[in-house]
């Protein structure tokens, strides 16, 4: 269940993804898509389904969590393992409980527009709060949590479903792997091109954008 | 070479427990592990002190009796071997080396290294088996089963039962052990007309032990000392997946 | 005491059928009033604690391991052998009853080797059906390989891992009865004395042995399957638990023992490295299908293996029995290699070992091939010598490694004492002097499976048992003897651990009645082993409490029974002046050197009856009649 609500939000990241990206196509696109977004009278249905994933994903990995620590409840005075473990496995619970702060943060002020700063447009108010360098600074990190978030999940979610095949289950794990980065990647691209590149390209410029 | 050693010593499962230092005189490198403890005890002995508590049998890496947690490894540093038979070729003089019990809530503490790995049976007894009594058998060429099928259920097969995965796994899981076991009997035509009941009665087995759920860390593939492989987990989901949505 | 083989007369292709006929049966619904006891669970006492379970007793089950799966069978490497002729060599039931009973020197009961030909087949069958993952050829159908002493593929196997894959199987059949409530399980529990009521075994007294109590258990029938007593030579390839305690407990109070001297010697084991070893690593007879023997030419050669050309080795066994090679009978290449050990040409570092050479294999068949073989084999060997034998030839040399005596049964596997059965290795039935490769788990499984279930229900049937239960005179006074003995032992307030006082006492066993056996030698052990087992009543140390996990204890109260034993099994050895299987007296040899029997004066077994601290033991005598195989010198030239 933990991995089947993880492969949906997985797919609810892609899609979310796509939609940001037209960032870089310029306001115009990236306001068009908000709108009709927000004007697609299925949106409460998706977001409460949406809702409901997250709800289910953490609670189910905070039962699982529950249970694990309880199942040795004398832990090793020197605990090494052989090596199987990833960076990504090791830190589930830490770059989970990352994201639920990050999406906290994010659902605040990008969708109830806490701190007021909603503009004209969402493209605007969007760049305005990448252009506090602290919370483009927080959006790297959180999708960097994401990202190891993932490296280990999708891989995961594959090996619960049963999928295993000589040669095929290595290659879809290497997918999965190059998924976790891609979807690090391209919202990271986000804050570090309009938090920083754009910035520095406009204050050098002598160009007034704001 | 002298070795120093920080063994766990535990009076039984209630009792408090602590490293305590010992030093190990005269090791050579043909000795095994087991037989540098083996040492360090008999002088215990003679000197009228508590030997310190641990299991082996067969010494040869088949019974699955043996079980430490040296340096925070399952039955130490090699790959694919089991406690006793690691050799103290391994280790340099002056070294010092912890050992500890295998621990997990479903292995209590029997004492000082000495588990309590009865939950194995337990699951083991709640599915673990083909129905078939005695006499009522077919001839042995009558079913014939692929050799690839053959060897995969035998590369299940060989697992030892030590609790090694358990010992190792972050969440003190045992799914490697109830997958080798599923995966063999699901591999061959003979496990086959029990093969939703048991998948679903040993895994609800595992879990009222008090074993923890897998995460897909794979530490217990590293820890086996025989080698099975977390593709039997695989087939384990696969098998409880099809149990659950066809059984009623 | 009244040796009766209770043998069935008549044909011997006959007498199983006659005599499962002629057995009294009990009524299912009666069933569950009996309780059986059984002590061990390797292969012969899971299969007969599960397949009595089966048929409806009420069963309890004893094992000295955390977990029955761990018993010493687990370890049996090789293969099983039957009597299918699936690769169509011409093997019947016959020719298998015929080549146990070569193999085994002509020292064992004819009627009882047929019969376990004749399950062989069934065993393999149970085995299938219960998810043994026997090898199988890419056609489908279960593989075949050849073993020694036989000139037949009759062997099958699961890699190298055998007796682990037909264990668990047993495991499984005995657990799934667990499960179902039909057998209770004790694990780590040791038994230390039999109970004995009216003259029937009625019971066992058996020491927790985490907690250190001591309990009393009740039966209708005991069923003994405790193993071989190899580890009274201190290194064998026995697992450290194996011990001779429950049979030398159940001897006392009035079993035979039979054969004590029926030694095995394994001839391909890795050698002892050094004074720390504690115990010896078989590898598998199998490794003889494709690995040759051999020895430098020349004394005292120190080249490295590769080093020596083809023209300065001496593949002895190869040499010397041209029809068998390097697959002559385990008797006969263990005492090969000491020849070749005792003449100075034994290699490594002590000279106590031979080559054991995969050159020509992996030249023939590949290094795939060798490797799918005999992989787990050679990794082990690695592990061990931190040597290379795709590389390197192995190193070999004997070592104990089963036993053959036991005690002694009849045609129904019941001891002396009405209502104690024995078992698999812990009886002396079916194997006479020597036991052939591939032939132990199928015995523990045939006296299991298929032998058992049907004798102990004769003797349910008929006998007529008063109810006693936990609470008889009998049960208190088989504990006391145990929490008395235990109390002595706790109490010496020795300064030397149990271990070495074994370690002494298998020094005197492996030197004076090991591979070779002479009168002198043997004298030598009867003074010594009683000096050592004195010095251990007084010298012994063991710490710690009765009423604990007390590893030291048990140790110490298996060693005090190996003392009291090894004098009885060179007291054999010294009563049987001749040589046989594994059994040699440098005194009766051929001109060449090989094993040269008196069936004159023993052709027989001999039983040795208890009579009491500090007395002789009496030495009874059944005699072996062949009338279906000719009796022969065995020759394997």
């Amino acid at each position: 269940m933990v991995a089947a609500a993880g492969l949906l939000l997985c797919g609810f990241l892609a899609a979310h993804l796509l939609g940001n990206l037209l960032m870089f196509a310029g306001g115009g696109a990236f306001n068009a898509y908000a709108e009709a977004l927000e004007h697609n009278p299925l949106l409460p249905l998706a977001e409460i389904g949406l809702v409901a994933l997250f709800v289910l994903h953490i609670i189910l990995s905070v039962r699982a969590t529950v249970i694990n620590r309880a199942a040795r409840p004398e832990g090793y005075r020197v605990y090494r393992g052989k090596g199987a473990r990833t960076p990504g496995s090791r830190t589930m619970a830490l770059t989970g409980t990352l994201i639920l702060v990050f999406i906290v943060v994010h659902v605040a002020t990008f969708k109830f527009d806490l701190g007021g700063l909603k503009g004209p447009d969402l493209y605007g108010h969007v760049l305005g709060w990448f252009a506090n360098p602290w919370y483009a600074a927080f959006y790297v990190l959180a999708v960097g949590g994401v990202g190891l978030h993932l490296s280990h999940g999708a891989q995961s979610a594959i090996q619960t479903f049963g999928v295993s095949h000589p040669r095929y289950t290595p290659l879809l794990k290497t997918a999965g792997l190059g998924f976790a980065f891609l979807i690090f990647l391209g919202f990271a691209s986000l804050p570090v091109y309009f938090g920083f590149v754009q910035k520095r390209q406009a204050c050098c410029t002598g160009g007034a954008h704001s | 070479m002298n070795i120093t050693l920080k063994v766990w010593r535990q009076k039984n499962a209630d009792a408090p427990g602590a490293l305590v230092e010992y030093n190990v005189a005269g090791v050579v490198p043909e000795m095994s592990f087991l037989e540098m403890l083996d040492a360090l005890n008999e002088r215990l002995v003679a000197e009228g002190q508590d030997p310190v508590a641990f299991d082996s049998d067969c010494r040869e890496g088949i019974c699955g009796m043996c079980d430490l947690v040296i340096d925070g490894q399952a039955h130490g540093p090699d790959k694919e071997a089991t406690t006793c038979q690691l050799h103290m070729r391994r280790y340099r003089d002056g070294d010092v080396v912890t050992v500890e019990p295998f621990r997990a809530k479903a292995f209590p503490i029997v004492k000082d290294l000495c588990v309590d790995r009865s939950a194995f049976d337990r699951v083991q007894a709640a599915g673990g088996f083909v129905s078939i009594n005695t006499g009522n058998a077919v001839d042995g060429n009558a079913i014939l089963i692929p050799h690839d099928e053959a060897e995969k259920a035998m590369d299940a097969a060989a697992c030892i039962g030590c609790g090694a995965c358990v010992a190792a796994c972050p969440n003190a899981s045992a799914m490697l052990f109830v997958a080798a076991k599923v995966s063999q009997y699901a591999l061959l035509p003979q496990g086959r007309p029990e093969r939703e009941k048991r998948v679903l009665a040993m895994r609800e087995a595992m879990d009222q032990e008090g074993f923890g759920h897998c995460t897909n860390e794979y530490e217990c593939e590293a820890a086996c000392p025989k080698g099975i492989k977390v593709s039997n987990i695989a087939r384990l989901n696969r098998e409880y997946l099809r149990a659950a949505l066809t059984s009623d | 005491m009244k040796l009766e083989s209770k043998v069935p007369s008549g044909p011997i292709e006959k007498s199983w059928d006659k005599h499962r006929f002629d057995l009294k049966l009990v009524n299912p619904a009666n069933k569950r009033k009996f309780k059986v006891l059984v002590v061990g669970t390797g292969l012969a006492g899971s299969s007969a604690a599960a397949s009595c379970a089966e048929l409806g007793y009420q069963v309890e089950s004893f094992c000295i391991q955390d977990s029955p799966r761990r018993a010493h069978s687990i370890a049996a490497q090789g293969g099983i052998n039957a009597a299918k002729n699936y690769p169509n060599d011409g093997d019947s039931v016959w020719r298998l009853f015929y080549d146990t009973i070569k193999g085994g020197d002509f020292r064992a009961r004819e009627a009882n080797v047929y019969r376990l030909a004749q399950v062989s087949n069934a065993i393999i069958d149970q085995c299938v059906a219960q998810g043994v993952p026997f090898a199988r050829e890419y056609g489908g159908t279960l593989s075949n390989r050849s073993f020694g002493g036989a000139q037949v593929s009759r062997t099958f196997y699961a890699r190298g891992q055998t007796g682990q894959q037909l264990l668990l199987g047993a495991y499984s059949a005995l657990m799934r009865q667990v499960g179902a409530g039909a057998v209770k399980l004790h694990a780590r529990s040791e038994m230390l004395d039999l109970v004995v009521v009216d003259g029937a075994a009625r019971g066992v007294i058996t020491r927790d042995l985490v907690t250190g109590r001591i309990e009393r258990h009740w039966g209708d029938a005991v069923l003994l399957c405790t193993g071989g007593y190899g580890n009274v030579f201190y290194l064998s390839t026995n697992a450290g638990a194996c011990n001779v305690t429950a049979t030398w407990r159940a001897h006392k109070r009035g079993a035979a023992f039979a054969n004590p001297c029926y030694t095995q010697i394994h001839p391909t084991c890795v050698p002892v490295a050094g004074d720390h070893q504690s115990k010896l690593t078989l590898m598998s007879e199998s490794l003889r299908n494709d690995g040759r023997v051999w020895v430098p030419k020349k004394k005292g050669d120190a080249r490295k293996p590769q080093d020596i050309p083809e023209d300065e080795r001496d593949y002895y066994l190869e040499r010397k029995y041209p029809a068998f090679g390097n697959l002559v009978p385990r008797d006969i290449a263990s005492r090969a290699a000491k020849q070749m050990a005792d003449d100075g040409r034994g290699v490594g570092k002590t000279g106590l070992s031979v080559y054991l050479d995969f050159k020509d294999a992996i030249a023939r068949i590949g290094l795939d091939k060798v490797k799918e073989k005999y992989g787990n084999l050679f990794d082990m060997y690695r592990h061990i010598t931190d040597e290379n034998p795709y590389e390197q030839p192995m190193r070999i040399y004997p070592a104990v490694h089963y036993t053959m005596g036991g005690l002694w049964v009849d045609y129904n596997l019941m001891t002396t004492i009405p209502g104690l059965f024995c078992l698999g290795e812990a009886n002396f039935s079916d194997h006479g002097a020597n036991r052939l490769g591939a032939s132990a788990l199928m015995q523990g499984l045939a006296d299991g499976y298929f032998v058992l279930p049907y004798t102990l229900g004769g003797y349910l049937a008929g006998a007529k048992l008063p109810k006693v239960t936990a609470d008889h005179a009998a049960f208190a006074q088989a504990e006391n003897d145990v929490v008395m003995r235990t109390r002595a032992l706790l109490g010496t307030g020795g300064k030397k651990a149990p271990a070495a006082f074994h370690r002494d006492l298998g020094r005197v066993m492996w030197d004076n009645v090991g591979m070779g056996r002479n009168a002198k030698g043997l004298r030598e052990a009867l003074s010594k082993i009683p000096e050592i087992r004195d010095a251990f009543w007084k010298g012994v140390s063991v710490v710690g409490d009765a009423a604990d996990f007390n590893q030291t204890l048990e140790r110490a109260g298996r060693v005090a029974d190996f003392l009291e034993f090894g004098e009885l099994l060179a007291k054999d050895a010294l009563a049987r002046e001749e040589s046989c299987g594994g059994h040699f007296r440098e005194e009766h040899q051929t001109p060449d050197g090989e094993a040269k029997r008196d069936d004159e004066k023993f052709a027989h077994v001999a039983a040795w009856e208890y009579n009491g601290e500090g007395k002789e033991p009496t030495r009874h005598v059944e005699p072996l009649t062949f009338d279906n195989v000719h009796i022969a010198q065995r020759n394997y030239a």
